[in-house]
């Protein structure tokens, strides 16, 4: 599985990472993203609306997103 | 230096007419209107004829407001004035930062939002809790539905905070206090007014030894020129919403072409003067710089922009987008060629900023 470590990066990197790897996956593959940036979390969640791909929080600074 | 001609920020000038008086103001409202001097008189006279003024714009008896000189200071008045010991603070997610804080130091609950930014009410509270609710939001202007949710809670203490809808949204449901500020109406800043509708359910929290005589007050020019930008801008506030609905329409029409943006409530939800939009996999400070850059300056309510690098609250409790966003003012003096620029700059500064 396709890990981002985007541990020390602000917004909106973790997001734009994430985008360009996703764009290689194809429906049902998985990424691990990990981030620390307080805006990760909230920006998932409209992310994950506004694209349709799916995402879950592991724990603190992890997350499981799934491609659709 | 860019010379900034668009102004698509939440300050704006003062009326040039309030600002004119505030110089006549130092001038003859120096004095302290309780003394008996016939300076005194003079300053208290002028008191009482600006609060007058006021009083009528908001439709409100001249003898429930009171002058304040900070907005921290209003909402801890207009809040911890009607709470009690065994109060319970109920508020939504996306009230402004005093509020959280004034939660934080008693039993509270926090309303969520939905993603158009309404707050959801619960069935039913104690009549014992205190509900704090904006008639609209800072960040996004989106109105709340104030009397669906007042009547849904059920508490018979009710704050309002419209700091931000002014006059230009009309309170429609029944409250006990009530905060305003001058800004609002182009009024100066440090000032606001406490509205207290119901008089018998309030009570100064700040320390006091005199219940007659309130121990707090905005200075006499300020509440001078604050109300002569009331009295101008209630003159064409009509005539502002109207053009601000058109300019907002244009905005929200061209901003909705570029692929993965979220834009913060409808047209008919939000205050016409205000937009709020996040733009998928742009940097909120880079967006801000380039749109100064071409000449206009907005707001942004993006982490990548602030110090604290947390994102806006607002926009986290609705599930908006939280990094490259803008929030854009519309005043009364907005141009059609500043909307034009301004949509221009945006959508080139968007695809530059995502090539």
């Amino acid at each position: 599985m396709k890990e981002i470590d985007a541990r020390g990066l602000r917004c909106p990197l973790p997001i734009i990472e994430l985008g360009k790897q996703i764009s290689t996956l194809s429906n049902g593959e998985e990424i691990t993203l990990y981030s620390d940036d307080p805006a990760t979390e909230p920006d998932l969640n409209a992310w994950s609306r506004m694209t349709g791909n799916k995402f879950a929080k592991l724990a603190e600074e992890t997350y499981l997103i799934t491609k659709n | 230096m860019v010379r900034v001609t668009g102004n698509f920020q939440s300050e704006s000038p003062l009326d040039p007419k309030a600002f004119e008086v505030l110089h006549a103001a130092f001038e003859s409202g120096w004095a302290n209107p309780g003394k008996l001097s016939q300076s005194g008189a003079r300053a208290h006279q002028l008191r009482n004829q600006a609060l007058e003024s006021i009083a009528a714009s908001l439709g409100v008896a001249k003898d429930s407001i009171l002058p304040f000189s900070s907005l921290s200071m209003g909402y801890f008045l207009g809040i911890q004035g009607i709470c009690d010991r065994s109060s319970t603070l109920i508020h939504g997610a996306t009230d402004r930062k005093d509020v959280f804080a004034i939660a934080a130091t008693m039993d509270h609950e926090i309303l969520p939002s939905d993603l158009h930014g309404k707050i959801l009410a619960p069935k039913a509270q104690s009549p014992t809790s205190v509900l704090a609710l904006h008639v609209a939001n800072a960040e996004t202007g989106v109105i709340q539905d104030c009397a669906e949710i007042v009547g849904r809670v059920n508490s018979d203490r009710v704050f309002l905070d419209a700091t931000t809808s002014g006059i230009r949204k009309p309170i429609s449901c029944e409250y006990s206090t009530a905060i305003f500020d001058s800004r609002s109406w182009y009024g100066p800043a440090d000032i606001g007014f406490l509205v207290v509708n119901k008089a018998a359910q309030w009570h100064n929290p700040f320390p006091h030894l005199n219940a007659a005589k309130v121990n707090f007050d905005a200075p006499l020019p300020l509440i001078i020129a604050s109300a002569v930008a009331i009295e101008n801008f209630s003159s064409r506030v009509t005539e502002a919403r109207i053009q601000a609905q058109v300019f907002n329409a244009q905005l929200r029409q061209a901003f909705s072409q570029i692929p993965n943006v979220d834009i913060a409530g409808s047209l008919d939800s939000t205050l016409e003067h205000m937009l709020s939009a996040s733009f998928m996999n742009c940097n909120g400070e880079e967006l801000l710089r380039g749109i100064q850059n071409d000449g206009f300056s907005v707001d942004s309510g993006s982490a990548c922009t602030a110090d604290d690098l947390e994102p806006s609250h607002v926009l986290a409790a609705m599930g908006i987008l939280t990094h490259g966003n803008i929030r854009i003012t519309l005043h009364p003096d907005t141009t059609q060629s500043e909307v034009d620029g301004l949509i221009s700059s945006v959508k080139s500064n968007v695809d530059r900023l995502r090539s």
